[in-house]
């Protein structure tokens, strides 16, 4: 089975977008844990409709980068914008309102065990969204299992799924409030190589469908090449390199091609 | 050594602060929009009803022992007739709610912890955070509503059943009716045994659910942490139990018998 590779023409509906209108925008980002400095001056923009993927070994503040643009964690220095608002001077109620309007996709689904999956997708929509109405809920519930094909899964409990299908479900949970942003949080660790490639190709195919700016943490080669616009390499707490895949990918620069 | 002892210190003023921040964040949601009430009941049932069992089957044993264990000696005083007296007594304000929370934290208030622990090891506090949700008011106010709801209803049912285990006790050797065993302990009791009694298990449940809610909530990453939340849910929550019953012994005696 060959890779999807994102080296597609840009659909229709991102031409459509505003262009280069900036959705989140770090700057100087600093980030401590005690003595040890996991972000150290972070600098990244994602535009509207780009999947950026940030590269790089575990521990080097992947993950913090992107608890911090949710509001999960407080930076210590630099800023943080969402839609142009400061992310760290939103009272609760703003912060609430920005999260609906981002998607986050643990990287173990965080499904809530003691539901059903249809629980489980009904509860953004009831606790955020308000909806009660019955048939506006399985319509949604419905549509949403279709899209990350898992149709038949929604009585099942997440103990009884594998771990792609956990997967699955944990991006449907995320889409089914209609996010503008999406961030995943390692979405390919954990899984067989099949299963992996089908996560990133469901990324990509879920972005056509919901028309989502999504920032990708990995350090999955394989989900890179298929999910990026534009890929970042962080090490140590800093960036030291951006471009596309096959730009970064012919690079020179030995730590680099490396990741290659 | 000073060194740490200071750090013993600033934790336990750290967690101090936390918990009373938590308080804060609990009392604020209760009155927000949106109470959850399926899981409210969803809860009651989980807490109470699965209880149920437990705490009648520890308040019939201890009825009964005490009874075997009271009677020689009420026997060699010639007060044999009091016997019913004293359980409805001793029951009714001490025993009864004390031994009912002390098996509630062990069962509940572990329960709660290793749940909301592995949650948050799971990150699926996290999700219901950053989703938009708010994991405090459908996790933590429900169920801290539902164990001070819950406790006294568990409370009363042991001290009726506590009550019927020293009826039995009784009769393995005297003959008594059961309506006047029932007729002397009623009349051994007044409104300041039984409202005190009452009032001090909502404090129980609260402290219960709290207690587990909290150490759940905070418990650190790590599977290894789900354990000791659970554990320290346990500890922590019995010791509060001691605390309040001693608070309102003291209270109670200050209002009704100085």
């Amino acid at each position: 089975m060959e890779a999807v590779k994102n080296t597609r023409e840009k659909p229709q509906w991102r031409s459509e977008l505003k262009k280069d209108e900036i959705v989140i925008e770090i700057k100087g980002l600093k980030k401590s844990f005690g003595k040890k400095e996991v972000l150290k001056d972070i600098n990244l923009t994602l535009k509207r409709g780009e999947n950026l993927v940030v590269l790089g070994r575990s521990g080097q503040g992947k993950s913090v980068t992107i608890q911090c643009i949710v509001g999960m964690l407080i930076p210590d220095g630099g800023s943080v914008k969402v839609f142009g608002k400061e992310v760290s001077q939103l009272s609760e109620d703003e912060l609430k309102e920005l999260r609906t309007r981002i998607g986050f996709l643990f990287q173990g689904a965080a499904l809530y065990d003691s539901m059903t999956v249809r629980e489980n997708l009904e509860f953004p929509l009831t606790r955020v969204l308000k909806i009660k109405d019955k048939r506006e809920l399985d319509k949604r519930v419905e549509e949403v299992l279709d899209a990350v094909g898992l149709p038949e899964a929604a009585n099942k409990m997440p103990s009884d799924l594998s771990g792609g299908m956990r997967k699955r479900i944990g991006l449907a949970r995320t889409l089914i409030v209609k996010p503008e942003i999406m961030l995943y949080d390692e979405p390919t660790t954990g899984l067989d190589p099949i299963t992996s490639r089908e996560i990133s190709e469901l990324i990509l195919k879920m972005q056509e469908k919901y028309k989502t700016s999504s920032i990708i943490i990995t350090h999955d080669m394989e989900c890179a090449e298929i999910t990026s616009d534009r890929v970042v390499i962080m090490n140590e707490g800093e960036y030291v390199a951006e471009g596309t895949f096959d730009d970064l990918k012919q690079s020179d620069d030995e730590f680099i091609r490396s990741y290659f | 050594m000073a060194e740490e002892v200071l750090t013993g210190w600033r934790g336990w003023l750290e967690s101090a602060g936390d918990q009373s921040v938590f308080l804060t964040r609990f009392f604020r949601n209760i009155f927000r929009g949106g109470f959850e009430w399926s899981e409210f009941v969803r809860q009651c049932y989980e807490i109470g009803y699965k209880s149920a069992m437990l705490v009648c089957l520890t308040s019939f044993i201890m009825g009964l022992v005490l009874i075997l264990q009271l009677r020689p000696t009420m026997v060699s005083f010639g007060a044999e007739s009091m016997l019913p007296r004293t359980l409805a007594v001793s029951v009714i304000r001490e025993i009864g709610p004390v031994i009912t929370a002390i098996i509630c934290a062990g069962k509940i208030a572990s329960s709660i912890g290793a749940e909301l622990g592995s949650m948050k090891v799971t990150e699926q506090i996290d999700a219901m955070e950053v989703s938009g949700a708010n994991p405090v008011q459908y996790l933590v106010v429900t169920r801290i509503l539902a164990t001070s709801f819950m406790l006294p209803l568990l409370a009363m049912m042991g001290d009726a059943v506590a009550l019927i285990g020293g009826y039995i006790a009784l009769n393995i050797t005297d003959k008594i009716s059961f309506l006047l065993y029932i007729h002397k302990c009623i009349g051994a009791l007044d409104f300041t045994d039984y409202m005190p009694a009452l009032i001090k298990t909502v404090f129980f449940g609260f402290a219960i659910g709290f207690v587990g809610c909290y150490k759940g909530f905070h418990s650190n990453r790590g599977t290894e942490s789900v354990g000791i939340a659970a554990n320290s849910a346990v500890v922590t929550s019995s010791l509060w139990i001691f605390f309040i019953d001693m608070l309102v012994v003291q209270i109670t005696t200050l209002l009704y018998y100085s």
